[in-house]
């Protein structure tokens, strides 16, 4: 009876010993492979830290293979750097290359949606400094995604800066490299054709009501005076509001509209030859009007295409030696260049632009803004 | 009005709380990453004993880092709105009186904007900023409100809503005018947000200042019952009306600060929800506050849930789901007590 006790109580304590030992073990185990795994994560990709360009410190893996861009121009860039393989996804507004609306959505550059851009399971995103929010980037900073913030570019110069920086960034230092020389071969070369002439003074609508146009250290500012044309707003706020009254008084020679769908455009500029303030400028009445491509709001490679588009349309004669660029149809770029809507027919055609010597009222207008 | 027993107001509160639970669980259900219940709970348990490595990296993120953290918040802020409602209503003897309608939540935006320019360095800007503005705002509110030493319940409201507006506008002019300065990100704050998080020192700012704030207007429930006979009844059954004020008013003006420097201005969720309550619970306090807390609770949290989900990927701000969901609740809520 007593052997028996004596037994069952040791089968107890060894029962016990074993199973205190076995948890032990597991836990020890456990926590070995845990460490080994975080090691083996750490270790295999090696990582590097780098600045952002609004100066934070962030640390990427040496190769990046996922990209989430949260900006349209962002998203642009990366494809135009040949990376958009490895663009995991973007945003609500990222339409072009077309492969880009294909790319699955985290929400509008605004209001992303954080746990969509965790599930996508970025080593890198991307973001612009004013079309997102602080408070996104802080708060995906927090949660140990690296993101990269890009300066708002205020010239031509400063987007080709960020496309050279971004190749760095995702390891295509080459593409990036031979995409920046041919950015700014092409701006030279118009540069030099428009070595001479006189600017146009344009307003660039970036919304007709209210009318907003932009301030002069601006990108697009940049961009029209790249194209030979100077904004007659000149103003240290970037989209400013301004009034008609005011735009009315400086008499614009040339109104530049950006938009992907040319036709809908055409069809609110003819309203605006009957609206009050818009009726009373000598652009409207003359059709001095230039449609662009809405390329030329994104801080991005395309812009170039959109400059080179505006300063045909702007300064044709300067071109009359070389053909203007292909249209290349199919990519939502369009441009009317100088169109006049005929009011009775309702067709449009294109017409001459009339140049500033021929027409006095415009001379006029110069004198009055000086 | 049935009595209140201790035994009515534990079966409410735990009745509210299990429904909170609920909805709890429903948000951190629904959204990007969907997640079965069972899994939910088993990861929780996961967590709760130290185990969280175990987890895939991203579900943890989004699940745990992200989903869960902005329903502790939409939790402290629905309760927050709701019981700085139910007092205000109590004080002004208004039953539209609320944060938002008041104008309190934007004089705690304005504050806090303010303050943010001032001294944009210093951590605890934005809630003291805030907690300044609200009590500024319900200062004037309440001045502009007396008439012939009475509160006149047309000016007060007609004060309240000409303090927003004006507050408005000068929020807006700060906002076009400070260019340089990284004010474009409140456009979407005053909208009523929760999509931000906070850091983990202001989370337990918030949580000291919810409960101070819910306990103090607690502890003067009862005094409250009889200051909504009136103010000259209520010194008669023996209430200090002057102290009573003070303390309901400073704590209201707390917990707007709080909820407006942690999510902005969330619209209707202080008027609606103890509304909703004392329609169904009665209008006894000492009920009304801890209710309005879990009810105003559950209402951020769900309409928090609907405003990430209901456009996905894109999210709304909460604040649109608030006056989108609460407009008609209120009118099928009135026209049921009126019957």
């Amino acid at each position: 009876m007593k052997g028996f006790l004596e037994t069952g109580t040791w089968k107890f304590r060894h029962a016990k010993f074993c199973g205190m030992t076995t948890v032990l073990f597991l836990i020890l185990c456990d926590g070995a492979i845990a460490r080994q795994t975080n090691a083996a994560r750490a270790g295999i990709p090696p990582s590097r830290e780098l600045t952002d360009e609004v100066g934070r410190k962030i640390q990427i893996p040496r190769n990046i293979n996922r990209v989430v861009s949260l900006a349209p121009n962002l998203t642009e860039i990366v494809f135009a750097l040949g990376d958009g393989n490895h663009l995991a996804g973007d945003t609500d507004f990222c339409d072009y290359p077309p492969e880009a609306a294909q790319k699955p959505h985290v929400g509008g550059p605004v209001n992303p949606n954080l746990e969509e851009i965790v599930a996508l399971k970025p080593e890198l995103v991307l973001a612009t400094k004013s079309i997102n929010r602080r408070e996104t980037v802080n708060a995906l900073g927090r949660i140990g995604l690296p993101v990269y913030v890009t300066e708002d570019p205020h010239s031509i110069e400063g987007m080709i800066a960020s496309v050279k920086h971004l190749g760095s960034v995702l390891g295509a230092e080459t593409s990036a490299a031979t995409l920046t020389e041919d950015l700014r071969g092409r701006l030279a070369d118009l540069d030099h054709r428009l070595a001479g002439v006189a600017q146009r003074r344009v307003l660039f609508v970036v919304w007709t009501e209210p009318l907003i146009s932009v301030g002069r250290d601006t990108f697009i500012a940049d961009a029209l005076r790249r194209a030979g044309g100077r904004s007659v707003v000149e103003t240290k706020a970037e989209w400013p509001h301004v009034s008609m009254e005011e735009i009315v008084r400086l008499q614009p020679e040339v109104l530049v509209f950006a938009s992907a769908h040319a036709v809908d455009t055409q069809r609110d500029i003819d309203a605006l030859r009957t609206r009050p303030g818009w009726r009373n400028l000598e652009a409207i009445q003359r059709g001095n009007v230039v449609v662009v491509s809405d390329a030329i709001n994104r801080p991005a490679p395309r812009m170039v295409d959109a400059i080179e588009r505006l300063a045909h349309a702007l300064h044709p004669d300067a071109f009359t030696a070389r053909a203007a660029p292909p249209e290349d149809s199919g990519t939502g770029f369009s441009l009317w260049g100088l169109v006049l809507a005929d009011a009775k027919s309702h067709r449009l055609k294109p017409v001459p632009l009339t140049s500033a010597d021929s027409n006095p009222i415009v001379e006029e207008a110069c004198a009055c803004d000086r | 009005m049935r009595p209140l027993t201790i035994k009515r107001l534990l079966w409410t509160c735990g009745g509210l709380g299990l429904l909170l639970l609920a909805s709890v669980v429903l948000a951190l259900k629904l959204g990007a990453v969907p997640v079965s219940v069972t899994d939910l709970v088993l990861d929780l348990g996961r967590i709760a004993i130290g185990r969280a490595d175990e987890l895939p990296t991203e579900y943890r993120l989004i699940v745990f880092d992200l989903r869960l953290p902005r329903i502790l918040l939409g939790i402290l802020v629905g309760a927050a709105l709701s019981v700085a409602g139910a007092s205000f209503q109590a004080l002004l003897r208004n039953p539209l009186a609320d944060p938002y309608v008041l104008g309190v939540s934007s004089g705690a935006a304005l504050g806090s904007i303010l303050a943010l320019i001032i001294a944009p360095g210093f951590a605890l800007v934005t809630p003291l900023g805030a907690l300044l503005g609200a009590i500024a705002t319900i200062a004037g509110v309440y001045f502009l409100g007396r008439r012939e030493g009475q509160l006149d319940s047309t000016t007060l409201l007609l004060g309240g809503i000409i303090l927003a507006s004006f507050f408005s506008a000068i929020i807006l002019f700060l906002m076009t005018t400070l260019t340089g300065r990284d004010l474009r990100g409140m456009a979407y704050w005053l909208m009523g947000d929760l999509s931000t998080p906070v850091s983990a020192g202001m989370q337990w700012i918030f949580i000291v200042g919810l409960v101070a704030g819910i306990g103090a207007i607690y502890s003067t429930s009862a005094d409250l019952n009889l200051l909504l006979t009136g103010e000259r009844e209520a010194t008669h059954l023996g209430v200090n009306v002057t102290r009573v004020k003070l303390v309901v008013y400073v704590s209201a003006s707390l917990l707007t600060a709080l909820a407006v420097s942690a999510s902005g201005a969330i619209g209707y969720v202080g008027l609606l929800v103890p509304h909703a309550v004392r329609l169904i619970f009665g209008s006894d306090y000492r009920l009304l506050i801890p209710a309005s807390a879990l009810c105003g609770a559950i209402a951020i949290v769900l309409a928090d849930t609907l405003a990430r989900t209901v456009v996905s990927p894109t999210e709304l701000p909460v604040g649109a789901m608030t006056a989108m969901a609460g407009a008609p609740l209120f009118i099928y809520l009135l026209r049921r007590g009126l019957r």
